[in-house]
Formats: structure tokens, sequence, C-alpha cells
């Protein structure tokens, strides 16, 4: 072969959030033979221009003989599972005039139906992954107006859900992350770094572990994070808020307050305002704000008093002042007894000792109060680094959690103490500390440091959905209800997709009667979602899925979802198409880079049979449904990653006229570098197609959010949730003025300061709920990733199906060797997990590094047409567990446990052929 | 003298196969054959429990078993210490197989493909071998050849250097020159603590285990 016939095209990996890594493609004579790393990314990418495992699987992906290559469309009306949806090939005209047609007439009936709620639904898979590979579909989707995003394929059961609202509403912090290149002790609840946490977590991981950092992995059974970890806590599930609150307790009551940064809780929190006999606020008559007790002045002052040094325990009396309770209640107050918000924590806590959790998280207390005081000795208080040529506090202690720890019931109180564990130390947002990544609920996203403004209190804005009289959304605006269920979801454009998804799918069959029956969408757009196998109940999500007027599923192979789809619209995947975005600053999980920028992913090789660019068809649908003006104007006003106009600069598209791929991405690529350099660079397409990036530098300062925080003179809203106590009060008067009462339990979430109730409690209650004996479901049902599976649409693909058989357990039931024993059950026996919900079968891997109560189902698999997959006959948990409301936290979010049975049972008869 | 060798810093390793993938994808082998992999290894009982991933594949002897015994001088070991199986001499009789302590060879058998029969355009890119064949790693000689003769080192320059260092995640496998004294992979070895698997079998095995704990 010539070397003109062998070509490595650059590219990259977004096909899950720890991402996008850099990468090549090698190709040979047109063909995609291999995935390289970016060798030249390495100075740049801080996982040295690598990608995972999940990449390399593009070249399979890419030629897979199961792709549908055209557009089809369905023959059969009736839909279900067990209905063959005789699917048949079409051409694109009348796929997209199909569609069109459709669209115009839902658009001259209005764009929403009787119930008030959007006739167009549109769902995207794992963690807003899939716009890196829609092309131009978000400008197509800004076109439209109102769309409901509420039925997730996941979302809120599947992903950190709790931590991405806590931790965005506290520090900015849609993920959480260790400032690992500094960190030298982790204490780590289920967060599957090695794992989940992409090349960049586990470049810098690898490197923390020679530096000698102590990372404590606290979890039921050994993962690959825990097996690389100094010492692995195997703790009972869904007891991480027992241990976290033991911890918090260790510092404040088993450690002298000199220890705790005391400065950084005076000046940086709400530690010392001053809360009154009826739980909120005592603050100033006249002005309103909270109050503070001046130490030099002897007396209650406003918290923002200069030169003030502000009391943070002690008996205190305040004179004067008035709280602000729910709906604009002003209670006056004369000579009243006050605490501060850090003496009502210390208070709160107090039961909370290392003896009391070790009883109910199955650890020794010695070993809480080990790691309690390990943590406390490792927080560097006084100590600094320059970072940048600015000297910031050096605390390199830090706290992660993990999926089914921050989210579902308990989540609260892990996000809490996690987050206090921080401040108490002052390892908030600082080198070495805890930290937040990016933000989605907030805007914009490419910068969480300017999202921060001034809000209420001394503290940063934040925009909750309104639970005051008049102003509530008191019929549901979206299907899953987000603005009337979830105030701290706020209502920015990611907002409904992060609200409670599983609900959108139970309310379809199950509403609510006091509010109006909704209509299903009567279009739904759906694209690298699987809703249909990662969800819970999986049986359930299928049948409501029939209930979907038409179903537009850009479909790869056929799977589970689009099986009940109307049409079926090939896109160029992968290798084969273009987009431009963002890459670097801080993002998702670990990625946290000294540079940002831009980088493309141009078509390596031709797309296979009819497939189209998702530009294309996001043009066509767009032109064809007589949006094309307000497409192109989205596009201008940046839908497709970059403003395509800006100060000097303007390559704006004319909006009347519908626009090939390339002259859209030329435009884009021209825009994005001209602003990025600030005018000092103009790379087009070409250019892009040619290097693949383009970056400059990022401050390693704005890895940190606590210096904004210093400039703007603002403390973070911790630790007492004045905010949260107010609005649960407000949201439980607005849902009991309707009558409503299935959503007390979660009311009770809304707590000042969390206070442990029984959380694994509430899973065996649900069974008893169900008429069921918990005796007879005796163990717990988890589940874990694997880095082959992990996102990344890869069930179908081989290659990850033998590498991923490596590992051990993959595509089994693992069982501690001694409980299986017990159950007469050996190495690759067939077993049955049973719960109230259904049951799943698999191969049971028998190991020690489990607890003996507790079975671990790797992934979500049980396909049923897609191709491979199917043919795996590996289990899963997620028709295991129940969609359910009294499984449902405040925030709308589920964890992925189960109480479970498990026994032996015959092979299926295709085994024993 | 070059003796090229292999290090894996078990204390990096995650397991997570993305050098097993690499090599696969690169090496175009068939499906279930595995150059270069990560076995995942517990030891201890429920609590004290530990979880070690080992990347193993052919260990490239000083006195390699499976050239010993291999009747038609199919398998060679190269003056840098790189053991090859030259295709034209292999009668695939499976000595080799049956002499490598370290189950590092595989013996080609019908053509096989990803999802079944037929081949999927990339893998009819690349072509299959022959069945019959021994095959196993070879430290990507071919590219180490190509990159020395551009005057590239192996280990250094990703060009020249084995296809499995090169996607490794986290760092966990280096490649080099184990007599360059002032090479990456002697400084490695000259640092840590390491041990070689099977060291009582005598092979002086060229692939190098960092390890601060008892070998797993």
């Amino acid at each position: 072969m010539n070397a003109a016939a062998r070509r490595s095209v650059p590219s990259f990996c977004y096909n899950c959030v720890a991402g996008p890594d850099l990468m090549r493609v090698g190709v040979e004579d047109g063909i995609a033979v291999r995935i390289e790393p970016d060798e030249r990314a390495a100075a740049i990418h801080p996982g040295l221009g690598r990608v995972c495992v999940k990449a390399f699987g593009l070249i399979q992906k890419t030629y897979n003989p199961h792709r549908v290559l055209q557009p089809m469309k369905r023959t059969n009306p009736r839909k279900g599972r067990d209905e063959d949806p005789g699917f048949v090939a079409i051409s694109w005209d009348e796929a997209l005039d199909t569609i069109a047609q459709r669209l115009r007439d839902i658009r001259g009936r209005g764009l929403l139906d009787e119930a008030g709620l959007p006739r167009l639904a549109a769902t995207f898979g794992h963690g807003g992954t899939p716009q890196s590979y829609m092309g131009t579909f978000p400008a197509f989707l800004s076109a439209w107006g109102a769309i409901d995003y509420s039925f997730g394929s996941g979302q809120g059961v599947k992903c950190v859900h709790s931590e991405h609202l806590y931790g965005e509403f506290w520090h900015r912090a849609f993920t959480v992350t260790a400032d690992t290149v500094h960190t030298r002790y982790l204490i780590s609840c289920g967060n599957n770094a090695e794992v989940s946490g992409g090349v960049c977590a586990v470049r810098r991981h690898a490197d923390a572990r020679l530096r000698g950092i102590r990372r404590v992995q606290v979890e039921p059974h050994l993962s690959p994070t825990g097996a690389c970890s100094a010492e692995w806590v195997p703790i009972r599930p869904k007891t991480d808020a027992a241990f976290l609150l033991a911890l918090v307790h260790v510092l404040l009551h088993e450690a002298a307050r000199e220890r705790l940064d005391l400065g950084f809780l005076r000046e940086r929190t709400a530690s010392p305002y001053l809360v009154g006999p009826d739980g909120y606020y005592l603050r100033e008559t006249a002005s309103g704000k909270p109050l503070i007790f001046d130490s030099l002045a002897g007396r209650a002052v406003a918290h923002d008093t200069p030169g003030a040094l502000p009391t943070l325990e002690g008996a205190i009396t305040v004179g004067e002042a008035v709280t602000h309770g729910p709906d604009g209640e002003v209670t006056p107050w004369r000579d009243v007894a006050a605490r501060t918000a850090f003496a009502v924590m210390a208070d709160s806590l107090k039961p909370y000792t290392p003896e009391w959790a070790g009883a109910i998280c199955d650890i020794a207390p010695a070993t809480i109060r080990r790691i309690g005081q390990d943590y406390l000795d490792h927080a560097c208080i006084g100590e600094t680094i320059v970072v940048d040529g600015e000297t910031l506090p050096f605390r390199p202690v830090a706290v992660t959690l993990g999926k089914t720890v921050n989210n579902g019931w308990g989540a609260y109180e892990c996000c809490w103490a996690r987050t206090m564990l921080a401040v108490l130390v002052g390892a908030l947002e600082v080198p070495g500390g805890t930290l937040g990544t990016t933000v989605r609920l907030n805007k914009p996203h490419e910068n969480r440091l300017k999202s921060v403004v001034p809000g209420e209190d001394g503290f940063m804005a934040a925009h909750f959905n309104a639970t005051r009289s008049g102003e509530w959304a008191a019929r549901p605006t979206g299907r899953n209800a987000h603005r009337s269920l979830v105030p701290i979801v706020g209502n920015s454009p990611w907002a409904q997709a992060l609200g409670p998804t599983h609900l959108a799918w139970m309310f379809a069959t199950d509403a609510p009667k006091e509010w109006p029956e909704p209509p299903p969408p009567e279009m739904w757009f759906a694209f690298r979602t699987n809703p249909a196998i990662s969800f819970w109940d999986t049986q359930r999500i299928v049948g409501t899925m029939g209930r979907i007027g038409f179903i537009v599923a850009f479909a790869y192979t056929m799977d589970e979802t689009n099986h009940m789809a109307d049409i079926l619209l090939p896109d160029a995947t992968d290798l084969e198409s273009t987009q431009l975005i963002r890459v670097g600053g801080t993002k998702y999980i670990e990625q946290h880079w000294d540079h940002q920028g831009f980088a493309l992913r141009a078509p390596a090789v031709a797309p296979r049979g009819e497939a189209r660019d998702f530009t294309w068809i996001a043009t066509e649908l767009a032109r064809r449904a007589g949006l094309i003006e307000r497409y192109n104007a989205a596009l201008n006003r940046g839908a497709a990653g970059a403003p395509l106009a800006g100060e000097g600069f303007d390559f704006s598209l004319a909006t009347d006229v519908a626009h090939d791929t390339e002259t859209i991405w030329d435009a884009v690529c021209k825009a994005a570098s001209t602003a990025l350099s600030g005018g000092g660079e103009t790379h087009d397409l070409a250019w892009f197609r040619e290097h693949g990036h383009h970056v400059v530098p990022f401050r390693r300062e704005d890895w940190y959010l606590t210096p904004t925080m210093a400039r703007l003179g603002l403390r973070y809203e911790l630790p007492y949730q004045e905010r949260l106590l107010r609005t649960g009060q407000e949201l439980g008067r607005r849902l009991h003025e309707q009558g409503i009462h299935w959503w007390d339990e979660q009311l009770g979430e809304y707590m000042p300061i969390p206070v442990w109730h029984d959380v694994p409690a509430r899973w065996e209650r649900a069974v008893r709920a169900a008429g069921a004996d918990p005796a007879a479901y005796p163990l717990w049902g988890i589940t874990t990733k694997t880095m082959p599976y992990t996102t990344g649409n890869n069930a179908g693909i081989p290659l990850m199906a033998e590498v991923g058989r490596n590992l051990r357990g993959q595509g089994c039931v693992v069982v501690n060797a001694t409980t299986a024993a017990a159950l007469g059950i050996a190495e690759g026996d067939w077993v049955e997990v049973r719960s109230v919900t259904g049951t799943t079968r698999g191969r049971a891997a028998l190991v020690q590094g489990c607890r003996p109560d507790t079975v671990v189902i790797p992934g979500q698999f049980e396909h049923w047409k897609t191709p491979v997959a199917k043919d795996l006959a590996w289990p899963s948990l997620n028709p295991l567990v129940p969609l359910s409301l009294a499984l449902t936290d405040a925030t709308g979010s589920g964890a992925d446990v189960v109480r479970v049975a498990l026994a032996r049972c015959a092979p299926p008869a295709e085994t024993l052929a | 003298m070059t003796r090229y060798v292999m290090v894996a810093d078990l204390r990096r390793c995650v397991g997570c196969q993305t050098c097993t993938a690499a090599c696969k994808e690169g090496n175009a082998t068939p499906p279930g054959v595995q150059w270069r992999r990560v076995l995942d290894i517990e030891r201890g009982t429920y609590p004290d429990v530990q979880r070690v991933f080992l990347p193993v594949g052919c260990q490239h002897c000083d006195d390699p078993p499976c050239m010993e015994v291999c009747p038609t001088t199919a398998t060679r070991q190269r003056a840098d210490g790189i053991v090859t199986i030259d295709e034209t001499l292999c009668i695939g009789c499976s000595y080799c197989i049956m002499a490598c302590p370290y189950d590092a060879r595989s013996l080609t058998g019908a053509a096989a493909y990803a999802f079944g029969n037929e081949p999927i355009v990339s893998e009819a890119q690349r072509g299959t071998r022959p069945a019959g064949l021994a095959t196993k790693c070879d430290f990507c000689a071919a590219r180490i050849d190509a990159g020395v003769a551009r005057g590239l080192v192996p280990g250094r320059d990703p060009a020249a250097s084995p296809l499995c260092v090169n996607a490794c995640i986290s760092g966990a496998l280096s490649f080099g020159d184990r007599d360059d004294a002032e090479g990456p992979v002697a400084r490695l070895l000259a640092e840590n603590r390491w041990f070689r698997l099977h060291e009582e079998e005598g092979t002086g095995p060229g692939f190098y285990y960092l390890w601060d704990r008892e070998a797993p």
C-alpha cells in the first residue's frame, strides 16, 4: 500500500461524560482500520492524547453489519415488544417529508396540547454527550420552541442526580471531584474513578498513587477503584450518609476547634449567621440581612458589616430582629436567644458518633474514627500554595461520592456531609480539596466561574423554581412536573431533563388525580438513547413507550427502543461525520485542563450506506418544516457551539437559505477560533481537518471557585439550609392546597441540617408495600460499571464483549463466595436474582471482594433486540428495580439498589443444547 | 547491547483492557486471541481482599522454552531479546504453546470474525492469517524496526513503540532498552521493587512488574 492510501485523521471520543478526549483514526484505502492515540495532543490533553478501551470499538461500530443504513418506516401499527414492527426501507425524501408534514401539522395546532404540555418530545442519552454527535440538531430544537425533555433514559436514576442539584447549588459543581493532582488523602464513597472517570482521571489518579495519595474506598464490593486504593472499607449499601455524618462528628466533636479552618468558616460560609427559634435566620429588621454576632462590637450586626469578627459559637441574645418564613411571612423578635448556624450544626451532629454509625454501616467504629482523624491530619490548615502567581490555601484532602451514594434517598445527607467535610477544613474549591467541575443548570456552561453572581443574603444567586403562592407552577409544564415538584432543579434549558425523569414514564400511565391527565407526546425524537434497557422496571417502560404518538429514532442498529419507532433515520456515526466541540477548561468528572479550545471530528471515512451527516438531517428537517430562517438564526446565535458573530468578526450565515454541512461548519470553525484567540487567529474547516484542535492556555487558578467567591465577597450557602427549609415549607403548602399528599415523604427531606433516618429501611418497606415478606429478599442487589461498557452504546460491539470478559464478573452475577456456598452455588452456576418487580438470570461469579449480603450485576444488559447484545444472555439489575414514588427522593432521584433473593436455576434452553 | 523489555507498573494498572483492545485492533488478531491482556486477580478472604490487575503476554524470555521445542526453528530470538515467529516456517505443531509457562501463544484456527462468518469491511482490509500458525506478541517488532530505521527510540517515540504501550491510559506500561542505563526502563527497574513471573522456571522473562507489595 502506498503512503497516500494511508491517512491518520484527527478526531475525538466523547462517548462518555468523562471526555472529550483527542484521538486519531488510522485509515487505509478509505477504510478505517484502527484507533490511535493523538500523540500531538499529549502536551495539551491531561490524558496525553489517549482514549480508553471504548474508543477502540469505533471501528467495529462503523462497519457493524447490523447497522441501519437506510431510512425505514413501520408498517405494523401495533406496537409492543412482541410485535414485529414490519420496518421497510424508504427514501430520505419520504422519511423527511413524513416527519416534516407532522411537524407542520403540530405547529399549525400549537406547540402545546390541551394540558399545556409540549406536543413534541425529545430524549438524548448519556449526560449530554449526544450533543457532540448530533451536529446542528440543537439549532433545529431551538428553532422549534417548546419541547418536552422529561422522558428520561436513566437521568435521575442512573446519574449522580442529587450531586448535580446540590453540588451546583452549593459550589457550582454539576459533578464533583478531588483536585487529584494535589490531593493527599481522599475518601471515596463508591466513586469509581478508575472505571468511569475517563482517561484524565485514570492518569491523574495513577500519578497520585505514585506520589503517595492515600485513597480510602468505601463501597460494598471491591471495584477496580477499590482495588487501586490504599484501603477498602466494605460498607453496607445505602448507609453512606451515616458514615459521612460520623466523619463530620469526628471533626466537630473529637478534635479541637482550632484544628478546623475557622477563618474559612467565618468568612466564606454562613457558619456565623444567627438562627432564631423558628429555624430561620435572624435578620436586621430594616435591611432584612442575616445577622452575625460581632465579637469585637459585642452585638449582632448585618453579615456584611465591614471589620466585624463573627462569633462561631456561644450564648447569644439579639435585642431586635426579624425572621423571614415561608410565603414572605415576617416574624419580629425581641431579646431572642440565638444560636449560630455552626452551633446548630454541631448540636445536630452530636449523636452521630463512630459507634452509632458503626452499627448502621457495619464498619468498626475505630475505622471510622481513624479515617476522620486521618482526614484532619492531612488537611494542612494554614498552608498555602502558589498557583498562576496567586497564593491560595492548600488543603490536600477531599471526599468524593459515587452513583447510588449521591442519588436517591440519603443522597442529600451524603452530599451535605461531603461538602461540610470540605468546608470544615477550608478544603472546598481550593488546591488539593473538593472541587466542582462544570455547570449545567447555571450559565455559561463553558465557564462556571462566570456563573457566579451575587444573590441574596451574601450567597451566590440560586435559581429555584418558584414555590410561593401565585408563582408556583400549579399545573405541570412538562410531563415530569419538574417545576412543580423539584424547586432546586430550576428551569434552565437542562433542568427538565435533569428533573425526575422517571416520573414522566410513571405518570403516563398512573397520573396523579389532582393534575390533568398528561396526554402522550404526539412526536418523540430519540437519539443515542435506549430507555427500554437503561431505566428501571424496563418492562413497564416499553409498555409506556407504545403510547407515544409518533416516534422518530435516529437508529444505529435495531434496538429495544427504536423497535417501537415509526421512522428510523440512519445518521452518520462517529467516524463518518463532522462536528466542532469545545474541549478543555474544566468539564465533567476530572477533565481539568491547562488549555481550552475546540476540536473537530471530521469524517475519517465516507458514511456507510445511506447514512447522512446529522447536520444535513437537521438542516433538511428545518427546511421542510418551514423553520429554515429560525434554524439559521439559531446557528448564528451559537447553537452549533459558538456564536457566528462577535466583537470584530462576523461569519453569520444568510438565514433564508439552507446551507450545506461544510458551509455551516466552516463558519463555526472560523467563528470559534477567532473568538477563542481574541481575533488573533481564524481557522477554517480545512485547517481544523488537518490540525484537529485549536487551544489557548486556561488558567489553573480557574479550576477553583473560592478565589472568585473571595473576590465577590460571597459566602458558600453552608452549613445551614435556610433556603431549603423555606422552600420545602412553601412547596408543602402549595401541594397541600391542591390536596396532594403523595409527595409528603419527599417534603421531609427539606431539612436545614440533615438528620439521619433509616435509609436502607425504605427498601425493605418497599418490599412490604408490594405485599411480600422482606425476609424473602435477604440480599442487596446493586450494580457497577466496567470501562468497556460504561456508556458509549457499546453493547452490540463484539470487541467490548471479548475484552470485557477479562474482568471478573462481567456478564455475571457477582456473589460473595461464602454466601454462594451457603446457597449451594458454585462458580459459573446459573442463578436467578429475584425482586418484587422482576427477575434476571446469569452465571454466578464467586468472589471474596464483595459483602456477604450483597450481589452485584455489572452494566445494563438483558437486550432482546439489539444485535449481538441480545445473544450475550447477560443479566441486568434494571428489570428488578421498581419505578416507585416511595423510592424517589425530594430531588426526584432514585438509586440503583433493590432487595433481592438469589438461588440456583436451570441454564437457559439454548445453553443446554 | 540492546535488550528490549516491557515494564508493567501494577500500582498504575486499573485493568481497563485498553491495551488489550489496542493490541487486538492494531495486530488484527481474531476473536478470542489476545496477545496482550490484563488478568483480574483476587486474593485473600473477605474482608481482607486484594484485587490486582496483571498485564500479561509473551515474556520475551532470555531462554525461551518455546524456542527450544520448536522443530522448525520458526521461533527465534533476536539479538535485542525479542522472540519472534517466522510464519513461513511454522507448521502449527503447538509444541511451543505447550512449552510456554505464560500461556502467551495461540494457534490460529479457521478464519473467525467479530460479527460471525463474514469479515466486516475493516477485517477484510486487514486480511486473516492462515490456519495452523502459532501467534503471539512480538513487542510490535515491525514498528520498532521501522522506527529505529527512522532514528526513533523505542519506548520514547510512539512510532517506534508497541501499540499497547502507546495506548495505556494509566501509564502502567513502559517499554525500552533495559541495557540503556539512562533510559526510562532501566531507571524504573533501578528505582523500584519489581518481580517477574515464574522466575523459578529460569526463563529470564523480559517482562518486569513494578509492585510495592508481595507478588500476586
